[in-house]
């Protein structure tokens, strides 16, 4: 043991050197990948502000709270008006977003304990495969889906009810195709945090002589809840993110507040996308402000979800 | 087990597919649903313009309440689904999934459209960057033979050959290729950028893909972004020297007055007219519109079917 010590004591300063020098290394990574977030705010910022304070080359100004209020996208001739508004847009992404929630939330979690609890190790593990596969399918392929199937189902469906719907492109299919891509989200992380659950609470219940499915839905799902809400928040967050597979299948609505299932939708992502890559000048601007109202729209989202999250509280999770 | 399941599952669908077909009577009392490109696209821009509503080319407050906006495939796959909507799609995308309709009384064909008896359509209009504005004399040389070879025989070959319908032409490449030594020399690996429009890539590609072995083998590279691009990306100075940026552009329209400031009249021109067709669903009893019609349904005084078909 002595012997040992003094190479040690020999070798500290070299390899303090090289610590640190990993430590700066580690340190630049992380302010690199960390400034991209203010970089890319702040572009989206600068940008997407430029409309409300300059006269957009002799536009004129875009109104603030028009903008948020209004309810059509575009009043007049593009390229030759500043009255743009996103106001029932931001109504329709946040009605889409829950209400694929309402589908995808309890679909997830159940699946979720499923595989966690239900399901032999073999087929849980398959499972575990299966969904991790369905997180990493790119939004397009979803979206094609959409437009594949779902606006049939849609348009028959509706029609088999007597309702002409505009060949299924509505807030009812977007609301499916984004149920369907965040399902795997959900269950993912619902399925670590039921995982999590501690085995004593388990075996407690089931020592008092609650029934197995009692105790998954009464000990294990309450214990896990706050996990289980994490994922509610990811999935919210991906729905309201979603771009290209709902523009698939919303239909662009311009213009009227919607509560209408069956008709036309549009989300703030998909206004920004559709004739991005084709405009220019305020118009193009103009996409960076909703850019801004997305983000804030996102944060406030997550600040409400996450208070309600803290106010579930927490059980005993490992 | 699975056996019967299988035969039960395979009747079911028979019948059910059986019972799509029946449904031969269509009914006109149903709304029209109208689709729609974006107010960016050079269809629409073209469709709008052809029609005599030019000024819902860029304005979606003029158009019928409840349009329905989606892009060229979009359109396409609706009109399989919904029987009663209507839309517009460029000529060489019509196929028979669709319903395409007669435009004043003349066919939507190539025939028609090369003629000149079918109005509603566009241009294909080019650009290219300013003369010693490119990053090599070699490049530049390239691309002037290319605008020369955009104006012989076999390249309105190529163009009506890809759903477009090519300008007159009465000079062939070998007229005139003597005008342009660089074509002789062997030019593997210089890169040429074209971009622009997405609704000319496939006729562009298919006219480098037989100019390169016309020109000594250089490279075409196309990145087609839209009609709005061609200008940009070719002579608009804070992108054309970006990455992004193109030697030659396309547009499907003609370019607006704010892409010609400062572009020199040899950098630009038509090189093919595009036909738009209005199509419907296949179920749709309805054989021919005129431009009143589609106005009349784009800005909501058809409401119905039965407005139109009686």
């Amino acid at each position: 043991m002595q012997l040992n010590v003094t190479p040690t004591i020999m070798q500290n300063k070299p390899k303090n050197m090289n610590d640190k020098i990993v430590k700066i290394v580690l340190l630049s990574f992380t302010l690199l990948s960390s400034s991209f977030i203010f970089i890319v705010a702040g572009t989206i910022l600068l940008k997407g502000i430029t409309p409300f304070i300059t006269q957009n080359l002799g536009l004129g100004k875009v109104s603030l709270i028009s903008f948020l209020t209004g309810d059509t996208w575009l009043i007049g001739e593009a390229f030759q008006s500043n009255l743009y508004s996103v106001g029932f847009i931001i109504v329709s992404t946040l009605m889409i977003a829950l209400l694929s929630l309402l589908v995808s939330f309890p679909i997830g979690v159940l699946t979720a304990l499923f595989i966690a609890k239900v399901a032999l190790k073999r087929l849980a593990n398959i499972l575990r495969t299966v969904i991790e596969l369905l997180a990493s399918i790119p939004s397009i392929i979803y979206g094609l889906f959409g437009a594949g199937i779902i606006l049939n189902l849609v348009y028959n469906l509706s029609a088999a009810f007597g309702y002409q719907s505009k060949g299924g492109n509505s807030m009812l299919a977007s609301v499916l195709v984004i149920a369907i891509m965040t399902i795997p989200t959900i269950t993912s992380i619902s399925e670590v945090a039921i995982r999590s659950v501690d085995k004593k609470l388990e075996e407690g219940s089931l020592a008092l002589g609650a029934s197995k499915t009692q105790t998954h839905f009464k000990v294990v799902l309450f214990a896990a809840k706050s996990g289980i809400f994490t994922s509610a928040i990811l999935g919210v967050g991906r729905a309201l993110g979603e771009a290209t597979a709902v523009s698939l299948v919303a239909g662009g609505r311009r213009s009227g507040y919607s509560f209408d299932l069956l008709d036309t939708t549009s989300t703030l992502t998909t206004i920004m996308l559709e004739g991005m890559k084709e405009t220019t000048g305020l118009d193009y601007d103009i996409r960076f402000s909703v850019g801004i109202v997305l983000i804030v729209v996102i944060i406030l989202t997550n600040l409400i979800l996450n208070w309600i999250k803290r106010k579930v509280g927490n059980v005993d999770v490992k | 087990m699975k056996k019967l399941f299988g035969i039960v599952l395979l009747t079911l669908a028979l019948t059910l597919s059986a019972c799509t077909n029946a449904e031969d009577s269509f009914d006109e009392t149903k709304n029209i649903t109208v689709y729609t490109r974006d107010t960016t696209s050079g269809t629409r821009a073209g469709f709008m313009e052809g029609v005599g509503f030019a000024d819902a080319a860029t304005n979606d407050s003029l158009l019928v309440q409840g349009f329905v906006i989606k892009d060229n495939t979009g359109i396409m796959t609706s009109m399989t689904t919904d029987q009663f909507g209507i839309g517009y799609v460029s000529l060489s995308s019509v196929n028979n999934t669709i319903k395409p309709l007669s435009f004043e009384g003349v066919e939507p064909t190539l025939a028609n459209v090369i003629n000149d008896t079918y109005g509603l359509k566009r241009p294909f209009m080019w650009m290219t960057r300013d003369a010693s504005d490119y990053a090599n004399e070699t490049i530049e040389a390239i691309v002037n033979a290319f605008i020369a070879f955009l104006g012989t025989t076999d390249a309105q070959d190529i163009i009506n050959n890809n759903g477009a319908i090519g300008l007159s032409a009465t000079q062939s490449w070998d007229d005139i290729k003597s005008n342009h030594p660089i074509t002789q020399q062997d030019n593997t690996g210089v890169v040429v950028r074209f971009g622009g429009s997405d609704s000319i890539q496939k006729v562009a590609e298919a006219l480098t893909n037989s100019f390169v072995s016309k020109a000594g083998n250089f490279t075409a590279e196309h990145d087609h972004t839209g009609s709005g691009d061609a200008y940009k990306r070719t002579q608009d100075p804070a992108i054309k020297d970006t990455s992004v940026g193109k030697d030659v552009g396309f547009s499907s329209r003609y370019f607006k007055d704010s892409e010609k400031v400062g572009v020199e009249a040899m950098n630009m021109g038509q090189l093919a007219w595009d036909a738009i067709v209005a199509i419907v669903h296949k179920d749709n009893p309805l054989i021919n519109v005129t431009a009143e019609d589609l106005k009349k349904i784009y800005e909501g005084t058809f409401e119905t079917w039965s407005d139109l078909l009686d």
